[in-house]
């Protein structure tokens, strides 16, 4: 199940200081859409509105027509953060049920889950026993075992090492395929953007607008190789142009 | 040149037998409860040289002993009455400290409009507390009792306050994404997360209300183990005070040990991460 999302005149601030400019944004059932831009300019903001994690100061959001605090009452909302969610005292199988527990949304068995998700042997592990790609594993698990409809990544894969990050994101690619979802994804990593979202969402430097949104004419899931093929290069390079050419203007 | 290593023929270590096993760990219980004794024997016996003090003040480790067995009736009576104290007031202490800290996490309002007045009551001297408290009340049990509560449920409140607010803020988003109830995070997440905060509060508050209730005692109660030093001292009889102060002293030790190993099985923040 997916749903769409549509964003219209939001921004953000907090006191007197500005977060997030105007943005609007459409969003496609079933559609990855990575943001991207420089630090501190509203991409993760724009992720919490989406989640009712945070109110925009104005404009307005509506997933799958509804307002946020809807979706997110009718558990239509996962979340998957940079640092795992993880209960340090839970098991990884018992992680995955706390969140269908909480939900009261039965998703797959959590057992599937965590197989599918490469965790064969480790689901009575806890979270100190486990490494840094598998912890984000369980993490995802638990952030899709109610089967959400929508799911916001924020910056999921940055606290691995880029070996882990790759393996992971193509991984998680073909994850998608097999249960597609809708997807709003924040990376500081462009090449992780173009290898997995269908449009990348460029944003300004703080408060944030979007500069520019570009689309990836390829199917999903991509496979690594795809970093060599020329229309990869030529997008991640106009990527950076977008990215740096404002980086330096403001400098 | 070649190195040249030399190695000799393959000797296999025979296992130590059980019996010897058994004696080194016997022997090593032993020393480990022996040398604390004899060193604080050895302080005592200098302390009696050096300091020229009468028995009745400073008495010698053997006549206290021997006032803990002829006199251990009426300290085992006394003994009853100071438990009772102290269970009760640490049961109020924990009671209020936890119920403050839950109300303080939900209503912020409620913390600053309350801690005030628990930080001025904790810093309130027990002598006047005590005063006031047996000149309103009597010296009945219900004075021992707030007394107690009052000097215990403040590290309780402190503790259970810090452990239900460190809960990290992506968990705390995970639930509010799920729409979990103010109860559910309560009781899966702030509770558990601040378990380990309040263990460690139970270690102050659980040894302590012991030394207070005694201290209670000492001043206006006609029982307990306070009462019985306030006696023995009114008919110079030091070794009793000792053998009380024994009593008292193995009492919150043994409680202290009691907290922190039942502590830490609940504890999940050790090493590995497990909750045995």
């Amino acid at each position: 199940m997916s749903v769409p999302i549509s964003i219209r005149g939001v921004s953000c601030s907090f006191g007197s200081t500005q977060a997030l400019g105007t943005v609007d944004l459409e969003v496609e059932p079933g559609e990855f859409v990575a943001l991207v831009g420089p630090s501190g300019c509203g991409k993760t903001t724009l992720l919490r509105i989406v989640a009712d994690l945070e109110v925009p100061s104005t404009g307005s959001v509506r997933v799958g027509g509804e307002p946020p605090s809807q979706v997110r009452r009718k558990k239509m909302l996962g979340l998957v953060s940079q640092r795992p969610a993880v209960l340090p005292w839970k098991r990884a199988i018992d992680d995955v049920v706390f969140t269908q527990r909480i939900a009261r949304k039965a998703g797959l068995p959590a057992e599937t889950l965590l197989r599918d998700f490469g965790l064969s042997g480790h689901e009575r592990k806890r979270p100190a026993q486990l490494s840094g790609g598998m912890l984000q594993r369980v993490n995802l698990a638990s952030a899709i075992a109610h089967d959400p409809a929508l799911l916001l990544m924020d910056e999921p894969f940055s606290a691995l090492d880029e070996m882990k990050r790759e393996e992971l994101g193509e991984w998680f690619g073909r994850e998608l395929a097999v249960r597609p979802r809708t997807v709003l994804f924040v990376t500081h990593h462009i090449d992780e953007a173009v290898l997995l979202a269908d449009k990348v969402v460029v944003f300004t430097p703080a408060p944030g607008r979007i500069r520019e949104i570009v689309d990836i004419p390829v199917p999903r899931p991509r496979k690594s190789r795809f970093r060599s093929d020329p229309l990869f290069v030529r997008i991640t390079a106009h990527l950076r142009e977008l990215l740096f050419e404002r980086e330096e203007a403001a400098a | 040149m070649s190195a040249i290593t030399q190695q000799g023929p393959e000797t296999k270590t025979a296992p130590t037998p059980l019996w010897q096993r058994i004696g080194r760990m016997v022997l090593a219980v032993l020393l480990r409860i022996a040398l604390p004794v004899i060193s604080i024997l050895v302080l005592w016996y200098g302390a009696i040289f050096w300091s020229g003090l009468p028995p009745f003040v400073l008495p010698r480790p053997e006549r206290v002993l021997q006032a803990l067995f002829t006199d251990w009736k009426l300290i085992s009576l006394h003994l009853w009455y100071t438990l009772e104290v102290a269970t009760i007031g640490f049961i109020m202490a924990n009671l209020v400290g936890i119920g403050l800290a839950v109300l303080f996490v939900s209503f912020p309002l409620g913390r600053l409009l309350v801690m005030p007045a628990a930080i001025t009551l904790r810093n309130i001297p027990y002598v006047a507390l005590v005063s006031v408290l047996a000149l309103a009340m009597g010296d009945g049990m219900a004075t021992k009792v707030i007394v107690v509560t009052l000097a215990g449920f403040f590290p309780v409140l402190v503790n259970t306050y810090r452990g239900l607010q460190s809960v990290e803020s992506i968990v705390l988003d995970r639930m509010r994404i799920l729409d979990a109830s103010w109860w559910e995070v309560f009781s899966t997440v702030r509770f558990p997360y601040s378990i380990p905060y309040i263990v460690a509060a139970q270690e102050i508050t659980g040894s302590a209300s012991i030394v207070v209730s005694i201290a209670v005692e000492w001043m206006i109660s006609r029982t307990g183990l306070g009462y019985v030093i306030n006696q023995s001292m009114m008919q110079y009889r030091g070794d009793l005070v000792y053998a009380v102060a024994l009593i008292a002293a193995l009492l919150s030790f043994g409680i202290y040990t009691l907290i922190h190993y039942f502590g830490e099985r609940l504890d999940w923040k050790d090493g590995s991460g497990t909750r045995r």
